[in-house]
C-alpha cells in the first residue's frame, strides 16, 4: 500500500537536532580533513620531484598504502588497532571524530598530492625560468608565481575530492560519528517513513554541495588573473558565462 | 677594448650528450651590441642561457667584469643573475601579476626595496617603454608587442650590467615587431651593453657593434655589419644570408 508523502514529518526531521548537528559534523570533519590533507600533500607533492631517492621511496610507499587501503577499512585500524598497540590512544581525548579526522586526512593527503604535482607541473616552466632569470630564489619563485597560478588549476578537482569526502563521513559511523547520515537511520529504524528521513538527509547534503560549488566559483575567479571582474559582476553569472565558454 | 662585460670562453655545453656549444667564445666590451644568427638548433639560445647563468656548463667559462661566474653554486649564482638581464621569446611574463607587478617583484624580491620605492621605480621604467597605463592590465590583456615592452622593462629596473635577448619579436605578429625594436634601439643608444639573438637583419644593420654567425655549436664568423653583409667570408653564412633575405 503506497502511503502519502508526510510533510510534516519530514519538516520536523529535517529541523530535527541529529540532523542539523550530524550535518555540522560532517561538514566539519571534511573541512578538517580536506585542510589537513592539503597540508599533508604540498611536501609529498614537492617530495615526488625531489632530488634525494630515500625522499622519492618515502613519498611512492605513502601513496601506495593509502590509496590500496580502504577508507573504511582505515577508520577501523585507526580507532581499533592502533588504541590496542599504543595505550596513549585509550584515552578519552582520543575521540571518534579525532580518529575520523586523522584516517580521512592521511588518505586524502595521497590524493592530494597528485592534484597538488599535477597542478604545479601544469604551470609553464617558463614561468620559472623568468623569476630564477631574475635573481629570484627557489622558493620565492614557488610562493610568489608558481603556487598561485597552480592554485587555480588545484581548484575544481579540490572541489571534487570535498565533495567525495563529504560522502566517505558516512562510513565514520562505523566508529559511532553521529555524523547526518546515522542520524538518518536512526531516524528511519524508528519510523519506517523512508522516503522522509532519506528525502531530508538528502536535502542537506544538495544545500552543502550547492554552498561548496558557489564558494568554489567564487574563489576560481579570485584566481583568474585578469583584472577586470575580480568580485565585481554579480557571481552567479559571471560564474555561469565562466562555465558557458 | 679592455672593458669587457660579459666574455665565454671556450663553452662547451651538452644535453644527453647531444654537443650543442662546441667550445663558444664570445667578448662584449661595454656599451656594445653583439647580434647573433645562425640556423635553429646551431646553439644560440644555448649560448644565451650559459650568458645569463641559467644554465651549468660542461667547459669553459662565463665571466661577467672579470668575475668568473661559471661553476658558482645555486645559491651563489642568484644573486648574479640580477646583473644580466634576459628576455625570452615567449615574454614570460607572470601571470599571476599586472604589469607593475611584474616590474616590481625583482624589486622587491631580489633587492629588497621598500614597496613604494619599488613601486616608483617600477612605473618609472613602465613609461619607458610607454606603458604606464597598462600598469594594473594582466599578462594575458596586453599584446604581446605590450608583453615583451614589460618584459623588457622588467629586467631594466634591476639595472643591469647587460641584457640578453632571446629573439625578442619572433613570437610577435608582424605590426608588433617595430615598438619592440623600437625600444631596444633606445636601450642600445643609451650604451646599454646588449647580446641579441635575432633574424632581424635591418635591426642589426643599424644597431650592432659586429655580428656573429652561429653553426652547429660554434662561432664561425664575426664581424661589423657593413663587412658581414658585404662580404662574409664563410661559404655557411653567404647561404644563410641568401635564404634570410
Amino acid at each position: 500500500m503506497l502511503a502519502s508523502f508526510d510533510t510534516h514529518l519530514f519538516w520536523e526531521v529535517l529541523r530535527s537536532e541529529p540532523y542539523w548537528r550530524g550535518a555540522l559534523l560532517a561538514v566539519a570533519l571534511t573541512c578538517a580533513s580536506i585542510a589537513a590533507a592539503f597540508l599533508i600533500g604540498f611536501p609529498l607533492a614537492l617530495g615526488r620531484a625531489s632530488r634525494q631517492p630515500a625522499v622519492r621511496i618515502v613519498v611512492f610507499l605513502y601513496s601506495w598504502f593509502f590509496r590500496a587501503t580502504p577508507t573504511l577499512l582505515l577508520l577501523l585500524i585507526v580507532w581499533d588497532v592502533i588504541p590496542q598497540q599504543f595505550s596513549v590512544f585509550t584515552h578519552n581525548w582520543f575521540t571518534p571524530f579525532l580518529a575520523a579526522f586523522i584516517a580521512l586526512s592521511l588518505n586524502e593527503a595521497a590524493y592530494m598530492a597528485e592534484i597538488i604535482r599535477a597542478g604545479l607541473l601544469a604551470v609553464d616552466p617558463g614561468q620559472e625560468l623568468a623569476g630564477r632569470a631574475l635573481g629570484m630564489k627557489r622558493w620565492q619563485i614557488l610562493r610568489r608565481v608558481v603556487i598561485p597560478q597552480a592554485v587555480r588549476i588545484v581548484i575544481p578537482p579540490t572541489g571534487n575530492e570535498f565533495i567525495t569526502l563529504l560522502k566517505l563521513t558516512s562510513l565514520a559511523s562505523v566508529i559511532s560519528v553521529h555524523e547526518l547520515l546515522t542520524a538518518a537511520n536512526e531516524q528511519a529504524s524508528v519510523s519506517f517513513s523512508y522516503r522522509e528521513v532519506y528525502g531530508a538527509a538528502l536535502v542537506y547534503y544538495l544545500v552543502i554541495v550547492s554552498v561548496l560549488m558557489f564558494l568554489q566559483s567564487r574563489l576560481e575567479r579570485r584566481f583568474t588573473f585578469r583584472s577586470r571582474g575580480v568580485g565585481r559582476a554579480p557571481v552567479g553569472l559571471a560564474a555561469a558565462a565562466h562555465d558557458a565558454r | 677594448m679592455s672593458d669587457t662585460v660579459l666574455r665565454a670562453d671556450g663553452v662547451h655545453k651538452a644535453y644527453n650528450g647531444l654537443q650543442v656549444l662546441q667550445g663558444v667564445s664570445l667578448e662584449v666590451g661595454r656599451g656594445e651590441v653583439k647580434v647573433i644568427i645562425g640556423p635553429s638548433g646551431s646553439g644560440k639560445s644555448t649560448l644565451l642561457r650559459c650568458l645569463a647563468l641559467l644554465e651549468p656548463i660542461d667547459g669553459g667559462a662565463v665571466a661577467l667584469e672579470d668575475q668568473v661566474l661559471s661553476g658558482l653554486r645555486e645559491r651563489e649564482l642568484a644573486a648574479h643573475r640580477s646583473e644580466i638581464g634576459m628576455v625570452f621569446q615567449r615574454f614570460n611574463l607572470f601571470q599571476n601579476m599586472t604589469a607593475l607587478g611584474n616590474v616590481m617583484v625583482g624589486l622587491r624580491d631580489v633587492r629588497r626595496l621598500p614597496k613604494k620605492e619599488a613601486r616608483e621605480r617600477a612605473l618609472e621604467f613602465l613609461s619607458r617603454v610607454g606603458l604606464a597605463d597598462k600598469a594594473d592590465s594582466y599578462p594575458e590583456e596586453l599584446s604581446g608587442g605590450q608583453q615583451q615592452r614589460v618584459a623588457i622593462a622588467r629586467a631594466l629596473v634591476m639595472r643591469p650590467k647587460a641584457m640578453l635577448f632571446d629573439e625578442p619579436t619572433s613570437a610577435l605578429d608582424v605590426e608588433l615587431v617595430r615598438e619592440v625594436l623600437d625600444v631596444m634601439e633606445g636601450l642600445a643608444r643609451d650604451g646599454m651593453t646588449m647580446v641579441v639573438v635575432s633574424h632581424e637583419l635591418r635591426f642589426a644593420h643599424h644597431v650592432a657593434s659586429s655580428i656573429l654567425m652561429m653553426d652547429e655549436g660554434r662561432v664561425i664568423e664575426e664581424a661589423p655589419p657593413e663587412q658581414f653583409f658585404s662580404s662574409p667570408t664563410h661559404e655557411r653564412t653567404k647561404r644563410f644570408l641568401a635564404l634570410v633575405e
